[in-house]
C-alpha cells in the first residue's frame, strides 16, 4: 500500500510547479474547499473521491436529523436513509410547519420507546410491551402523512462504526429523567435503591446522577455558565431513555421505561477463577458455601446483588402469602430502613453540633472536641487522637490503598 | 521544669501535620510528650460538599477541657498554641493584629466622615497667605 501522506518536500515541489496549479484551478468543486488550510492543493484520486462523497451521499450527514443519531450506518451508499419509507422526503429547516407537525412530540417519544428494543435483551418483555403500546397509540392517532413519517431507528442505525457490526451505541439518560431522579431522591427523600427500582436505572447511575445534578445546581447558584447548547446538541444525536411522567394524563397506567438491567451480579475478582471443589454427596452445598469456596470473606451471590429486596418480594409471593401480609412485611422493612436513616442523620447532626467553627479572614478554623482518654494508658489506643509515637509509617507497605476510594457529595 | 503546650510537627515533606502536645520545655520537638491534646492540620481543606458558597477550612481536633486543665496548672502555651487556644476561648487573644488594624481603619473612616477633605480653593488660599 502506498503511503497516504506525501512528504512535504514533494508536495511543495508539486505546488510550485505551474502545471499542478493549473490543474487545481481547473477543478470545479473548488468553492467547497474554502475550509482547507493545507498548502497541498494537488488533485489525487483520494481527494476527488472524498469531495465526490461529501457533495453527494455525505451531504445528508451535514445536518443531523432531529431526534435521531447521525451515524453512517443509517444511510446506504447513495446517501438515502435506509429506514425511510419510499415517499419520505427530508424537510428543510426554513420550510414552514404543516399541521401534521402537531403530533410531533408524541411521535418522537414513541420513536424513543421503540429505539430501545434492540439494545436491551434482558428486559425484552417490557420493551415489547412498550412497542406494542406505542403501535396501538400510533394506530389510534392515524396521521395523514404516513409516507412522511420516519420509521424508528433499528439496531442497524445505532452502529456508529459501519465496519464494526458489534458496536452499538447505548442509550443515555435524558435530561428530564435525570431531573426526575434527582427530585425523587432529594425532595422526596427516597433511598437510592428504591429510586433505582422505580426508574429502572442502576444504583451506581442513580448515585452519579444525584451527585452531578447537585454539582450542576451549585454551579447555577454560583452563577457559573453551563455549556447547555453543547449538551443539547450531543443529547439530540444520542439515543436516550425518555422520562414517562406519571403525573400527565396521557401517561396514566404507563410504566417507566427501563434504562438497564438493575439487578445484575457484579463479578467479584475472587470468582474469576475456575474451582473444582470435591464435596461429599451427603453434604449440603449451598450458595453460601460456594462463596466461601472462592474466598472466606466473599458473601454469597444472594447478598451481593444490588437489589436483594426484589428477590425477597418475589420469594414472599411464591410462598403464597396474602397481599396484606406481604404489604405488612414490606412496610416493616421500609420503616426499619427509615429508622436507620434517621439515626444516621441524627448522628451526623450531633457531630456537626459538637464542632466549633471560628471564621477568620481567609478560612474557617473547625474545632472538633476529642478526648485524650481514647489513647489509653500506654497512649497507643486505636481511637487515640494524633500522630502515633514509635510507629513507623505504613504508606510504603504492600497493599496500602492511596487512590481515593470514595467521592464526597 | 516548665511545662509547655506546643506543636510537634509530623507529616511528610510539604504536607505538615501537627500534634498539639503538652511536654517539658527542654525536650526535643518530636519526643514522647506528657500528653497529646489534639491535632492541627494547617493545610486548608476544600469547602465541604453541599456548601454552595463554602469557605476553605482547617481541621483542628482538641480536647478542650484537658487543655483548660493544663492551662490551669501553669502550662505555658507557645505563640501558635496560644493563637489556637484563644480561638476556643481558653485564653485571651495575645496578638490582635487583625483586630487592631480593623479598629484603625474604622477610626480613620469615622474621622474622614466628620472632617471634610480640604478643597482646592482652600489649599490655594493657604498658598497665597
Amino acid at each position: 500500500m502506498p503511503p497516504r501522506l506525501h512528504s512535504p518536500n514533494l508536495a511543495s515541489a508539486l505546488t510550485s510547479c505551474t502545471s499542478a496549479w493549473s490543474q487545481c484551478i481547473a477543478q470545479p468543486t473548488r468553492i467547497s474547499r474554502e475550509f482547507s488550510q493545507t498548502s497541498c492543493q494537488q488533485v489525487t484520486a483520494r481527494r476527488r473521491r472524498f469531495y465526490e462523497w461529501i457533495n453527494g451521499p455525505g451531504a445528508a450527514l451535514r445536518q443531523p436529523l432531529p431526534g435521531s443519531t447521525n451515524y453512517l450506518g443509517a444511510y446506504d451508499r447513495y446517501g438515502n436513509l435506509v429506514r425511510a419509507s419510499p415517499g419520505y422526503q427530508r424537510r428543510s429547516k426554513d420550510q414552514p410547519k404543516t399541521e401534521g407537525e402537531e403530533s410531533k412530540p408524541d411521535d418522537t417519544e414513541a420513536k424513543a420507546e421503540e429505539e430501545e428494543a434492540p439494545s436491551g435483551q434482558d428486559t425484552i418483555d417490557e420493551l415489547e410491551m412498550a412497542v406494542r403500546r406505542d403501535e396501538e397509540s400510533a394506530r389510534k392517532t392515524k396521521s395523514k402523512e404516513d409516507a412522511q413519517r420516519l420509521a424508528p431507528e433499528t439496531a442497524e442505525d445505532l452502529r456508529p462504526f459501519p465496519q464494526n457490526k458489534f458496536f452499538r451505541s447505548q442509550r443515555v439518560l435524558s435530561e428530564d429523567l435525570r431531573e426526575a431522579i434527582y427530585q425523587r431522591v432529594t425532595k422526596d427523600g427516597v433511598t437510592v435503591s428504591l429510586a433505582s427500582v422505580e426508574f429502572g436505572v442502576s444504583n451506581e447511575r442513580v448515585g452519579a446522577v444525584v451527585r452531578l445534578k447537585q454539582v450542576e445546581k451549585e454551579w447555577v447558584a454560583q452563577g457559573k455558565k453551563l455549556a447547555l447548547p453543547y449538551a443539547k446538541a450531543v443529547l439530540d444525536m444520542l439515543p436516550t431513555t425518555p422520562y414517562v411522567d406519571p403525573s400527565l394524563p396521557e401517561n396514566k397506567g404507563k410504566r417507566p421505561i427501563t434504562h438497564e438491567a438493575i439487578n445484575d451480579l457484579i463479578v467479584h475478582p475472587a470468582t474469576r477463577q475456575q474451582l473444582f471443589v470435591p464435596v461429599a454427596e451427603s453434604r449440603q452445598f449451598t450458595r453460601v458455601d460456594a462463596g466461601k469456596a472462592f474466598d472466606n470473606n466473599l458473601l454469597p451471590a444472594d447478598d451481593r446483588i444490588p437489589h436483594p429486596e426484589l428477590v425477597l418480594a418475589e420469594r414472599e409471593m411464591a410462598t403464597g402469602l396474602s397481599f396484606e401480609e406481604r404489604r405488612r412485611l414490606a412496610e416493616e422493612r421500609l420503616a426499619a430502613e427509615q429508622e436507620k436513616k434517621r439515626r444516621e442523620e441524627e448522628a451526623r447532626l450531633a457531630e456537626l453540633r459538637a464542632q466549633k467553627v471560628v471564621p477568620k479572614r481567609r478560612w474557617d478554623f473547625v474545632f472538633k472536641d476529642v478526648s485524650v482518654e481514647h489513647a489509653g494508658k500506654d497512649g497507643r489506643g486505636v481511637k487515640g487522637v494524633g500522630w502515633r509515637y514509635g510507629m513507623p509509617h505504613e504508606d510504603r507497605k504492600k497493599g496500602q490503598v492511596k487512590i481515593p476510594t470514595k467521592v464526597k457529595a | 521544669m516548665v511545662v509547655r503546650i506546643r506543636l510537634a510537627r509530623f507529616g511528610k515533606k510539604h504536607a505538615p501535620f501537627y500534634n498539639i502536645v503538652v511536654a517539658h520545655a527542654r525536650t526535643a520537638r518530636n519526643s514522647l510528650p506528657l500528653e497529646v491534646l489534639g491535632t492541627y492540620n494547617p493545610l486548608p481543606q476544600p469547602p465541604r460538599p453541599g456548601d454552595t458558597h463554602g469557605r476553605p477550612w482547617k481541621d483542628i481536633q482538641l480536647d478542650i477541657s484537658r487543655a483548660r486543665y493544663w492551662i490551669g496548672v501553669g502550662a505555658q502555651p507557645s505563640d501558635t498554641a496560644w493563637r489556637l487556644l484563644s480561638m476556643v476561648g481558653i485564653l485571651e487573644p495575645k496578638y490582635r493584629v487583625g483586630q487592631v488594624q480593623g479598629q484603625v481603619i474604622k477610626a480613620d473612616s469615622a474621622y474622614k466622615s466628620l472632617v471634610p477633605p480640604p478643597t482646592a480653593a482652600a489649599t490655594e488660599t493657604v498658598a497665597s497667605t
